[in-house]
């Protein structure tokens, strides 16, 4: 077999490119001492007609079966001399090429290394050839759609040139409108039409195409397959608004509430929440932009749309407020009151100043709502099912109001007297006036929610038999826990929530002497607060923690303190001591704090001997709460302490259709607490009653948005409702706290930093008569399957502030270039009147070249179209302020058609052109009368001489830059960027909108900054190259895969896991793995992978690359004539040079 | 100077720059400007930083070392920060001092003798002693000017801002054997 092979070795000179480092001639030489060589040989141009003559020559002649070409990349030329193989009769795959260019003459300066690189190379090469073996050519299927990534106007034209010649395009925008930065622009240089005219045309062919399929607010996901193949997941971010429905009438912006800066204006104005980027976008479709849940309402434990009604009140929209409100929760104004809003702790303005007074604007606006005299019409019934609820404290009326809305008919059972719970027999009149309770109370019954007092409800059952489908058990905590010490029966020993209860019923009107509170809760506080009222002397609470431990909120501790009343820390009672049953003082021992017990605080340990005693006329204990619950159905399931057991995802209890919430489960919680559990109970009910399921997505957290840039907004003051002084606060049940004045309201509404941007106050969804609005939906994943790709994801515009001495963002009217685009666009924020931020006409206008661009500091190259824009931006300044204008540039540059003539144009134009760059822009007047100006400092080069001149205006012409995605699309489509971050060419002149990937093209400034009309130009080539392709149908894919010895293989599978082209499957019946050929693409990771070497892959076996490895590691015998030096390997003896790479791999 | 001499100052001058870390960077300048319109003295100098390597391009470096120039440079740095072709244009004035000082190119003018005699002070007492510093510069430059500062001289004396005895560094000696082998090592270099 060996003496078979005939070797033949061809070097090239390549002009002098590679003759001018290497000396060929020892090169072939050399070749001709290699095993098996047949024939070496040397040329000037090996790739050119006479070069490949000569190989097929040889092939046919001397009986050639292996042949090596020393030349170029295999890039270049391995396709053009294996093509020369095969029209000579001899299989493309025994060729074999040794790059002695790139990897040699042109990264090597020193002749005699070089020389000896490339006989290495050249002798792995031969090596290898000769055990190269014939294959054949393998073609796959070209599917005839393209995905086309970034519709701008090179997108837009290779969509367009495609879907023309029949094929489909998906075309996928990341902005709501197609158009890019064209659709920006003002006019276009150097022929001054509308961008919009020329553009708008285009866009609406795209949306109106039938081979087009637009997706646009979409970004492309994951893409997987390969040339002919490609599989791309998209990802259609939620619009929040059906494209299919929605008209484009616009309507849904009136009504929104919330303001926000437009990206499409470069922030120069405002947009809502819910809009479009401009009036002939296309899609004419709007969208919502949500940042998330703003942290106020993640905060809420009900989810209260804290963000919408903020935003509705700034716009005096109380009624919506009101009525978002009521959607929300049951009893907006007792919310407003009592609430300890967590929602003002995650306040995102409290960063910048104080947190926003989120509760007392629910108030003032829930309180403004009952206030009116409007006729409330009950809620329609829509459902046929009945839900009892049985108890009408805060859980219990939450469930209801959910409900009811639902369509359900409910009824609320209430044992005492009076609706409300807890809400009207435990919180004292001071912090929440009854009227306000009854009111609120009123408007649900209005709403059609029956309210049935006095009704105990003594079984399950009994409401079960009435007909009602779904029972919701809020029966709270009404128990007052017993201290358990001796003496607790004295008289003058009360437990609080019946002190209370006693209070607001009336039958305890006075207290006389000392009063003790025991406990440190919320209770305690409200007992300690209402004793003094009624005429306490003095009153004390004695907590066995300390301060830190207590479980009161903070407020009603300050207010307590406020109003005179005094704490004993770190004592509990152990003796009570009475007189003739009544109490008369109290033993306490002091405490000191242990280990954190299961709650997490620190458990109080008696101190022995501390014993103090302290006198009282009254005792209320405080220290806990337990449910008075006779077992309301059979298999109704209750913790050992006595709380009903329910799941905590769905609240369902163990008994069928019955459901529990609030206090009665938790324990004693707060009233928004109370408010989450109905609203969770009437989701469940829900779900139940339709008989689905009740677990399906409720346990996911919605995204919060994230902190809002507050670096402009300006300070301002919290808001603070009007308040009774200490003195009189603590002399009456007066409300203590009154109502924000309307005011008050707006203004502090209007200092929301709105977070999530929309509101969510659902002011759009009932608006919008197309029934659009879809506040819950989703992003969507689409998968399409395409044969070609062309990306053209555009330009970033470079961030001027990063060149800090131009002062953008710093110094009134000091643009960027897209700002001024916006400015002078006739529909643009001043309607294409170019003024100052004062609204005044400028008087001259500063343009400075080359702002990011040309500068080792931020981008190297030149970004081609600055020039000329400015130039534009001269002429249009000049055109409609008559202002004088000056341009600072480094080099004028106006290469392209009709280019030149605009700028003589410009010079004639009297606009001033001054060569040097600026070096800094201030606002530093020198005379009074120079105020307000800025002043733009900067040598004028061709004069030598330093100058500073004033102006009203300047513009950066700012640089093109690199898109930030570009990374993540190079990662996605496997591109290269070249340093500035553009995606690099397969060849800059030859292949300029191809990439090394097959199938895969670029067009526009993606690739480069470039202008209008090249965008233009390499979109519809980047379509030619993708319709050439698609239009052949098929492509050679060559005959490199791996395969699997079956005999080898242990089927262990490290190949099926480790392959990225999922070709490889795992036969069970035979427990071995096997090669898919169709999808292998030939990344050899399987070969790699594989521990039992039962994996290899054509054309680089075991035995082609030990053969290629040997070759270069071969230690030669220097040839005369070539001067020796120590760099690369050397041969003499005795004197021992530095060690090489091949001394140390041999 | 003729052609011949001014060429081959250039090359010593442009020799030494790339010894300075990003020295090669000078054959990069655009002649945008930035240095002259960021330089607080270039209105004073004759030759602004933009024109010293239009200059040296033109191979007639010469006249800049002729000029007052090089010190007026106050070393702020701000065109070594600004230079979009990243030039340590401050580090490259530096080169132009020593060269214009070993040549003596230029007669002395105020800044030089300030330089100069800076410089003879800080070899002597390893620190600066002001009132030897003006004394040298007065007497070299213009003694009137001299005569009539010294009510200024007292005042700052009893203000103690001025001292009439030199104060030394501790190490003098250690300090001038460093300075002469700088000074050594320079010579030796080719």
């Amino acid at each position: 077999m060996n003496n078979d092979k005939k070797i033949g070795v061809y070097v090239c000179h390549c002009g002098t490119n590679i003759s001018h480092t290497v000396a060929v001639d020892e090169v072939v030489a050399h070749a001709k001492t290699l095993p098996d060589v047949e024939v070496a040989r040397e040329y000037k141009y090996m790739c050119s007609e006479p070069g490949q003559e000569l190989i097929k020559k040889d092939i046919s002649e001397q009986g050639l079966n292996r042949v090596v070409v020393a030349s170029c990349s295999p890039l270049m030329h391995e396709g053009t001399f294996r093509k020369t193989c095969e029209s000579a009769g001899l299989n493309r795959f025994l060729f074999q090429m040794a790059n002695i260019r790139e990897h040699c003459s042109w990264v090597h300066n020193d002749k005699a290394d070089a020389t000896k690189k490339a006989k290495h190379l050249v002798g792995a090469a031969v090596g290898r050839v000769g055990f190269h073996k014939p294959m054949e050519l393998r073609e796959a299927p070209v599917r005839p759609e393209t995905l086309v990534v970034g519709a701008g106007i090179a997108g837009i034209e290779a969509a367009l040139r495609i879907a023309d010649s029949g094929k489909t395009v998906y075309l996928v925008e990341k902005e709501p409108s197609i158009g890019g930065h064209m659709a920006q622009f003002d006019k276009t240089f150097p022929t001054l039409d509308c961008a919009a005219c020329i553009l708008t045309p285009k866009m609406g062919m795209v949306a109106q195409h039938p081979n087009i399929k637009l997706f646009s607010y979409s970004e492309v996901e994951a893409v997987s397959g390969y040339v002919g193949n490609f599989k791309v997941k998209v990802r259609r971010k939620a619009r929040y608004v059906n494209e299919k429905k929605c008209t484009g009438c616009g309507e849904c912006t009136s009504v929104c509430p919330v303001q926000t800066r437009s990206q499409f204006e470069e922030n120069l104005s405002f947009r809502k929440a819910i809009y479009r980027s401009f009036p002939q976008a296309v899609p004419n479709t709007f969208l919502i932009d949500k940042k998330g849940r703003a942290p106020c309402r993640a905060a809420c434990p009900a989810g209260v749309h804290t963000q919408g009604y903020i935003a509705l009140i700034a716009d005096k929209k109380y009624t919506e407020a009101a009525e978002l409100l009521r959607k929300d929760m049951p009893l907006p104004s007792v919310c407003g009151r009592v609430c300890y809003h967590p929602c003002e702790d995650k306040c995102e303005r409290a960063n910048l100043d104080d947190s926003i007074a989120i509760c007392a604007l629910k108030r003032f606006v829930a309180d403004w709502a009952l206030n009116q005299k409007i006729e409330v019409k009950p809620l329609p019934v829509i459902k046929k099912e009945k839900v009892a609820v049985v108890g009408s404290g805060p859980a219990g009326l939450a469930c209801a109001n959910e409900l009811i809305r639902r369509g359900y008919c409910v009824d609320v059972f209430e044992a005492a007297e009076k609706a409300g719970g807890m809400l009207r027999y435990g919180i004292p009149a001071y912090r929440l006036p009854e009227e306000v309770l009854d009111k609120e109370l009123a408007y649900l019954q209005n709403i059609g929610i029956g309210i049935h007092t006095n009704q105990k409800v003594a079984s399950v059952e009994s409401l079960k038999s009435k007909g009602y489908s779904a029972v919701f058990l809020s029966l709270g905590a009404q128990g007052g826990m017993q201290l358990k010490i001796s003496g607790d029966t004295s008289r003058g020993v009360i437990d609080a929530l019946e002190f209370l209860r006693s209070v607001k019923s009336g039958s305890l009107k006075q207290c006389k002497g000392t009063v003790v509170i025991i406990g440190g809760g919320n209770s305690a506080m409200d007992a300690a607060r209402t004793a003094l009222r009624l005429g306490a002397k003095e009153v004390k609470v004695i907590y066995r923690r300390s301060r830190a431990e207590m479980p009161a909120h903070d407020l009603e501790i300050e207010e307590a303190v406020k109003e005179g009343v005094t704490f004993e820390y770190l004592a509990a009672p152990t003796k009570i001591v009475s007189k003739d049953g009544q109490v008369r003082s109290l033993i306490c021992q002091r405490m000191k704090l242990g280990e954190p017990d299961a709650s997490g605080r620190r458990k109080p340990i008696a101190i022995e001997g501390t014993e103090f005693e302290t006198p009282a006329e009254m005792m209320v204990t405080a220290i806990g709460q337990v449910p008075l619950l006779e077992k309301m159905a059979p298999s109704l399931k209750m913790t050992p302490s006595g709380w009903i057991e329910t799941d905590p995802i769905t609240l369902e209890t163990t008994e069928q259709g019955v459901f529990a919430g609030g206090d009665v489960v938790t324990g004693p919680s707060t009233v928004v607490d109370a408010f989450a559990a109905g609203k969770r109970a009437a989701e469940s009910i829900d779900r139940y009653l339709a008989g689905s399921d009740m677990r399906l997505g409720r346990d996911q957290l919605p995204s919060v948005a994230g902190a809002p840039d507050i670096s402009k907004t300006p300070l301002a003051k919290r808001a603070e409702p009007a308040r009774l002084d200490d003195a009189t606060s603590k002399a009456s049940f007066a409300e203590v706290i009154s109502t924000l004045t309307e005011a008050q309201a707006i203004t502090e509404a209007k200092r929301c930093l709105a977070c999530g941007v929309c509101s969510e106050c659902l002011e759009c969804l009932m608006k919008c008569e197309a029934a659009a609005i879809d506040h819950n939906q989703l992003d969507e994943i689409v998968e399409v399957n395409v044969g070609t790709v062309v990306i053209a994801t555009g330009f970033e515009s470079f961030n001027a502030r990063k060149m800090a001495r131009y002062g953008y963002g710093k110094l009134k009217n000091v643009l960027t270039a897209l700002e001024f685009e916006r400015l002078s666009h006739a529909s643009g924020p001043t309607g294409g009147e170019i003024l100052t931020v004062d609204g005044k006409t400028p008087q001259s206008v500063a343009i400075i070249h080359c702002v990011g661009s040309r500068d080792e500091n931020h981008q190297l190259s030149c970004s081609r179209v600055c020039c000329m824009y400015s130039l534009k931006f001269a002429h249009l300044v000049k055109e409609k302020t008559g202002a004088e204008v000056y341009n600072l540039y480094i080099d004028m540059r106006t290469p392209g058609k009709g280019y030149e003539e605009f700028y003589r144009r410009l010079l004639s134009e009297d606009v001033h052109f001054i060569r040097g760059k600026c070096s800094e822009i201030t606002d530093l007047a020198e005379t009074p009368k120079e105020k307000g100006k800025l002043f733009v400092h900067c040598e004028d080069t061709l004069l030598g001489v330093k100058r500073r001149i004033p102006v009203d205006m300047v513009i950066l012409a700012t640089a093109l830059k690199a898109s930030s995605t570009a990374p993540e699309i190079a990662k996605q489509f496997s591109l290269s960027c070249v340093q500035d971050g553009f995606f690099l060419e397969k060849h800059p002149k030859l292949a300029p909108v191809e990439v090394a990937t097959d199938g895969i093209y670029l067009a526009g400034a993606c690739q480069g900054p470039k202008d209008i009309p090249d965008s233009v130009a390499q979109g519809a080539a980047a379509a030619a190259c993708a319709l050439s392709l698609m239009d052949r149908g098929k492509v050679i894919i060559e005959p490199i895969t791996s395969h699997i010895d079956a005999k080898l293989c242990s089927g262990c599978q490290v190949c099926v896991q480790s392959c990225p082209y999922e070709a490889i499957v795992y036969r069970a019946e035979e427990n071995r793995s096997e090669v898919i050929e169709e999808l292998c693409k030939g990344c050899g990771t399987c070969v790699a992978g594989c521990p039992s070497g039962a994996a290899n892959q054509n054309h680089f076996e075991r035995n082609q690359i030990y053969a290629e490895l040997e070759g270069v590691l071969k230690r030669h015998t220097a040839k005369i004539g070539v001067k020796q030096s120590s760099g690369f390997g050397s041969d003499q003896k005795g004197k021992q040079t530095q060690p090489t790479y091949q001394d140390q791999a041999l | 100077m003729n052609p011949a001499e001014s060429a081959a100052i250039c090359q010593e001058f442009l020799d030494s720059v790339y010894t300075i870390p990003h020295g090669e960077k000078i054959k990069e300048c655009i002649q945008c400007g930035t240095c002259s319109a960021s330089c607080p003295s270039s209105a004073a100098m004759e030759y602004g930083p933009r024109e010293i390597i239009a200059s040296l391009r033109a191979g007639m470096l010469d006249k800049v070392l002729s000029s007052n120039t090089v010190w007026l440079c106050v070393s702020c740095y701000s065109c070594t920060v600004r230079c979009p072709a990243a030039i340590p244009f401050t580090d490259v004035m530096y080169e132009l001092k020593r060269i214009q000082t070993e040549k003596k190119v230029s007669k002395d003018t105020g800044p030089t003798v300030m330089a100069k005699s800076f410089v003879a002070v800080v070899d002597k007492y390893g620190r600066n002693h002001e009132t030897e510093l003006l004394r040298k510069y007065f007497f070299q430059t213009n003694p009137f000017d001299g005569i009539r500062n010294i009510p200024l001289a007292l005042r700052l004396i009893y203000r103690k801002r001025f001292h009439l005895r030199p104060r030394k560094i501790k190490g003098l000696t250690a300090l001038k054997k460093m300075m002469s082998a700088i000074d050594n090592h320079r010579k030796e270099q080719p």
